[in-house]
């Protein structure tokens, strides 16, 4: 059973790159390819996967290179192209189920609704070329006016493969442009969401000119109905199905898979990529609450309670608690040596504080100088978490120490990542630039690095960042701020936010939220009061204390702050969440995975090498001795791959089939759709025939033709041999009273099994065959040159056949040289040599005592002996015209030497060392029993 | 990390007269199809299916024999491996049923000593046509202490029930003789077992 095949990347990286170099147009540039195993619907194909850049617009290319051992690009075809915008993701290795088994690892590339998987080795280099994927998408986010117009319009047009030609018949059917259509509608759905509620960032983006993206994105999928409805190029077909039932296997490539271009997955890789692709149709969406709190206190110790003021001022219990701290300790030690007493002690309050109505477990903790975060949940839901993993960054003094930067925890929930990210930027209102790249800092450096590939925070489903982020308020003074801090104008003032203003810039903070800000700034206020800060510094209020998010299903409750708490001069806030997370319905994911079990039983049934022959019964009529029948058995591949063929050896047999049948070719290999004609031949050798004759055996066989890996088919051979003078013993010849053509075939097999023993009686001294045939011989060849020594005809050796199994062979005109080798055939074939197996040691060992080998011959049975004598009298003849026919004495004991005297089966030398001595030396023993009594007067 | 998807892999073996209906039952089970058309098998041919039992994944490989005669020195070849063989007869052949004994023998010759055997009556649907009756073929089941199930592959009657049945004494067999079971397990064993012996009497 080979049902799975590994495929291999044959391909070296610098292959790989010239050959797309080729391929790309001229000013796109070929930024990395990497070769891929392409999972579709079972099979795994090798693609190239080319990130490709133009004017700082990249895209991904599926390229797929038609044949192995092409060196020209023309053999490059695109298969699809994803833009890399922020529809665009990639994730490695979530929900536990895609994680890679052995160096391979699986990533799951995403765009909108669309998802297709690839498999590749995790070297360097594809990690490289992903980090490079990571930077475009970077740069897409950065940019204001992208357009992939370029990417569409240079490489969809690219000729189909005949892949695509053929699954653009299934396209129509497919539900690939309703899809895009209904992702669209809930991508408007999901905006129009925010936009109303009026004061998010959202609202902010809808008047910004992101509609460029917005644009571009909807003729990119403009154009793809156009293309599929040209039927040209089919991306539908890599893609999840969603509406998939265990019949519907029509997605398969099986052409590629018949010309073996492709390989069937494992089975278990197979269900490994299908569960993940399925994953929606099992995962269940289930919604928690989630309080995140974050508070710059000011290094302050912790005097107060801080529940019913801020941690569990919700009537009910949130599920999960992230807290986040800055300034937490700003002693030189806690600098320093990163030591802080004061760990304990928050972490003492948080704990003690945390809402009565559940109890909770400390998930993680993770500080850094002064940044401290905290996960608890629901001592009930601990079971659900996994992977915790925590992480800082330093952003601080020369870029990495740890006063400023960030400290983050991730995990997964169920089957949804998360990651909350607690960080505290730099400081002073002009230094927005130095906030933003503190906020870059943390994005790359941030790496949970015991994941593989290691992950970073955009990683995650869903991110919560938190903290103080310092921004400021921007063009305004002091007291413009607080006069409109006195009037409640908090929109007005948020337009002067700095946070929102880089947000809409795109410098920070790319596809996150903030929910709508209805409390007053969280700073400065003068410790202990609720006053803004009356210092000499005279710090202007800002919402420097902020909690955003991103990721799908996550609803703001709440967003608040805590002007109770009065310790620092920052007031704490919280975010109070309705999160959804992924959770597996056991039952749904038992019938998605049973779905898919069926369907790989059906696709491994269907995959099985498959024929069909066109007889399975071959039947050779009537065949004789010497003479070949030919048939053909038509082999026609009738399945989805291709298959080899074998005859077998059945149980008991030495061989695949009887000796008189030949088969051509016995094994071989056929295409999907290709039909093989096998040659049987029937042909009765002298062995075979002395079976035959005595009706032990008959023409019948049962061939077993095996296909490797798969069934076994049976072909009947039948046939009737008809008896033959050649192949009979001369106790039978000399019993037959009529012609063995005229005899009834029991009659004659009887006849032949009890040979000496038979009732019949002798009706001639010596066989009328061979009669017949020396007496031709006598007649007209005892002149003739080169008697014995030219060989005869087939056709005239079927005709002598023919005449002495009627008994005569008047009229017959065929060479002699084919008469003269007629008899040694008769001679040769007969069913019992003509020196019996029980002497024929002795008369090997006595070959040169004359005396001893007349001996032998006085021992014979009468019938034998008188034919003995007869050829013997028959070559003296010869050699007494010796000067015509060339014969001379040596010659001719060595000619029928070796057909008078036959070993016995088993007797026959089998010694490997000088076998080739050994035959000539029994050769000799046989010429020299004949010679005796060619040279020698004796009386018969 | 690269794990099985299934537990065991058993190889299971059709044998019975031909036209008794081997290659229907087969399909019914696999494909959850049928065909009335008789095409008669010359060869062995196999299907797989994975079947969940008792929380084992199994993967069940299930080979269909040529019913005629003159195939059945070959056939008998391909007893050796088969952890369970079900011997279909038809309940309106009567020629069908009395051959169980001969492929009974068939079976004690050429198969492994501890392949878990069954007896089908199939065309079960046909009782218009019945000429064995379900008591009688119980008999000689009893007799022999093999399980026996009457069938339909044409309406889909006892046919999964069959394989599982089959699957489920192979399963018992194998996972009675590892001395690492858990008790809970062995306990789940021996209740089965019952079941199994019980319905294998009184059906």
């Amino acid at each position: 059973m080979s049902f799975l095949i590994v495929y291999i990347f044959t391909m070296d990286q610098h292959s790989i790159n010239s050959l797309v170099n080729n391929f790309i147009l001229p000013g796109h540039k070929n930024v990395q390819s990497i070769s891929v195993g392409l999972f579709q619907e079972c099979v795994i194909t090798k693609r190239i996967l080319t990130l490709v850049e133009y004017q700082q617009n990249y895209g991904l290319l599926v390229i797929n290179r038609c044949d192995n051992s092409i060196e020209k690009s023309k053999q490059l075809t695109v298969d699809f192209v994803l833009p890399i915008d922020d529809r665009f993701k990639c994730e490695f290795g979530s929900s536990g189920i895609n994680t890679g088994a052995g160096e391979n690892i699986i990533a799951k590339i995403i765009h909108g609704k669309d998802k297709f998987i690839v498999e590749l080795k995790y070297t360097e280099n594809n990690r490289h070329f992903f980090t490079e994927v990571n930077k475009a998408q970077d740069v897409f986010l950065c940019k204001t006016n992208s357009s992939f117009d370029w990417l569409y319009r240079s490489y969809d047009c690219a000729a189909p493969s005949n892949l695509d030609e053929r699954l653009s018949s299934n396209i129509a059917q497919k539900p690939y442009i309703k899809e895009e259509m209904n992702s669209s509608t809930k991508n408007t759905k999901n905006n129009n969401e925010f936009t109303s509620s009026s004061e998010t960032l959202n609202t902010l983006l809808s008047n910004h000119p992101n509609t460029g993206i917005t644009l571009s994105t909807s003729t990119a999928h403009g154009k793809e109905s156009d293309r599929n409805g040209s039927g040209k190029i089919g991306k539908s077909s890599f893609y999840v199905n969603e509406i998939e039932s265990p019949d519907d296997l029509s997605n398969i490539p099986r052409d590629i898979v018949a010309m073996g271009g492709a390989s069937l997955a494992a089975r278990e890789t197979n269900i490994r990529l299908k569960m993940a692709m399925l994953e929606d149709q099992f995962m269940e969406l289930k919604s928690f609450n989630l309080f995140i709190g974050s508070w710059n206190v000011n290094g302050q110790n912790c005097s107060v309670s801080l529940g019913e003021n801020w941690l569990a001022c919700d009537p009910s219990p949130p599920d999960i608690y992230a807290i986040g701290f800055q300034e937490l300790d700003l002693s030189k030690e806690a600098f320093v040596f990163n030591d802080s007493t004061r760990e304990e002690e928050w972490l003492q309050a948080c704990t003690l504080s945390l809402h009565p109505g559940a109890i909770y477990v400390k998930v993680k903790l993770v500080r850094l100088i002064g940044m401290m975060l905290i996960v608890f949940v629901k001592r009930e839901l601990e079971e659900h978490i996994s992977n915790v993993a925590a992480e800082t960054v330093g952003t601080g003094i020369l870029g990495k120490m740890g006063n400023k930067g960030g400290v983050a925890i991730r995990f997964d929930f169920y089957n949804t990542s998360m990651c909350f990210v607690n960080s505290h930027l730099a400081a002073h209102v002009e230094e927005y630039e130095r906030r933003n790249q503190d906020y870059n800092d943390i994005c790359n450096r941030m790496i949970f690095s015991q994941f593989k590939p290691p992950k970073y925070i955009k990683d995650h489903d869903q991110v919560y960042w938190f903290g103080d982020l310092n921004y400021r308020l921007m063009d305004l003074n002091r007291d413009q701020v607080k006069r409109m801090l006195e009037e409640k104008a908090f929109d007005e003032l948020l337009k002067h936010d700095q946070l929102r203003d880089q947000w809409r810039l795109k410098r920070i903070f790319h596809n996150f939220k903030e929910g709508p800000i209805k409390h007053p700034p969280t700073y400065k206020y003068d410790p202990g009061t609720d006053n803004w800060d009356s210092s000499e510094k005279n710090r202007p209020p800002a919402w420097c204390d902020r909690c955003l998010w991103r990721g799908d299903s996550i609803a703001l409750l709440d967003y608040r702050s805590h002007a109770r708490l009065k310790l620092s001069d920052h007031k704490p806030i919280s975010a109070l969440f309705e999160s959804s997370v992924k959770v597996k319905n056991p039952t749904k994911f038992r019938k998605v995975y049973e779905e898919v079990m069926k369907k790989m039983d059906k696709i491994e049934n269907e995959f099985l090498p498959q024929v069909s022959v066109d007889q399975s019964e071959i039947n050779f009529g009537r065949v004789t001795f010497r003479e070949s029948v030919q048939r053909y058995l038509s082999i026609a591949n009738t399945g989805q791959v291709p298959v080899r063929f074998e005859f077998i050896q059945k149980p008991n047999e030495v061989r695949f089939c009887k000796p008189w049948l030949q088969i051509q070719p016995y094994e071989s290999t056929i295409k999907p759709g290709d039909k093989l004609d096998v040659e049987l031949k029937v042909y009765v050798d002298i062995e075979s025939a002395q079976k035959l004759n005595s009706g032990l055996e008959e023409i019948y066989d049962i061939l077993v033709l095996h296909l490797d890996g798969g069934k076994d088919l049976f072909i009947e051979i039948k046939g009737s041999y008809k008896p033959s003078s050649f192949g009979s013993s001369i106790e039978t010849l000399v019993r037959l009273k009529i012609p063995i053509d005229e005899m009834p075939a029991n009659e004659y097999h009887e006849l032949q099994q009890k040979g000496e023993f038979s009732s019949a009686p002798v009706s001639w001294g010596i066989p009328k065959e061979i009669w017949l045939l020396v007496d031709h011989l006598f007649k007209y060849g005892l002149m003739q040159e080169d008697l014995f020594q030219q060989p005869g005809l087939d056709t005239h050796f079927q005709t002598i056949r023919e005449g002495l199994d009627k008994g005569s062979l008047e009229g017959f005109t065929a060479s002699i040289h084919s008469v003269a080798e007629a008899l040694l055939i008769f001679l040769e074939a007969l069913a019992e040599p003509l020196i019996p197996h029980s002497l024929y040691s002795r008369a090997l060992e006595n070959y040169h005592n004359f005396i001893a080998c007349k001996q032998v011959i006085n021992e014979m049975r009468d019938t034998h002996r008188r034919v003995f004598y007869y050829l013997i009298s028959f070559m003296r003849e010869l050699l007494r015209h010796s000067k015509y026919n060339n014969l001379d004495n040596k010659m001719l004991a060595s000619i029928f030497g070796d057909i008078i005297l036959r070993a016995p089966q088993q007797a026959q030398p089998n010694q490997k060392g000088n076998h080739q001595n050994n035959i000539q030396e029994i050769e000799k023993k046989k010429a020299g029993f004949i010679h005796h009594f060619l040279v020698n007067d004796f009386d018969p | 990390m690269a794990r099985q998807n299934y537990d065991y892999l058993f190889k299971l073996l059709l044998i019975g007269d031909s036209g008794v209906g081997k290659t229907c039952i087969l399909f019914r089970f696999s494909d959850d199809a049928f065909n009335s058309t008789f095409i008669s098998t010359i060869g062995i041919d196999f299907k797989i299916k994975t079947i969940e039992l008792r929380g084992k994944r199994i993967k069940l490989q299930i080979w269909d024999t040529a019913g005629q005669e003159r195939f059945h020195t070959i056939t008998t070849s391909y007893y050796r491996g088969a952890s369970g063989i079900m011997l279909v007869y038809d309940i309106t052949n009567l020629k069908s049923f009395d051959s169980v004994a001969k492929w009974l023998r068939t079976i004690d010759e050429h198969a492994n000593e501890d392949v878990e055997k069954m007896i089908l009556g199939n065309k079960c649907d046909m009782e218009d046509k019945r000429i064995i009756p379900r008591e009688k073929a119980e008999a000689v089941a009893r007799e022999h202490g093999i399980r026996f199930l009457e069938t339909s592959a044409k309406s889909n009657l006892n046919i999964n029930q069959a394989f599982m049945e089959l699957a489920e004494a192979i399963l018992i067999k194998r996972t009675a003789g590892r001395g690492s079971l858990e008790a809970a397990d062995r306990v789940n064993i021996t209740q089965t077992e019952n079941k199994s012996l019980i319905r294998c009497c009184n059906v």
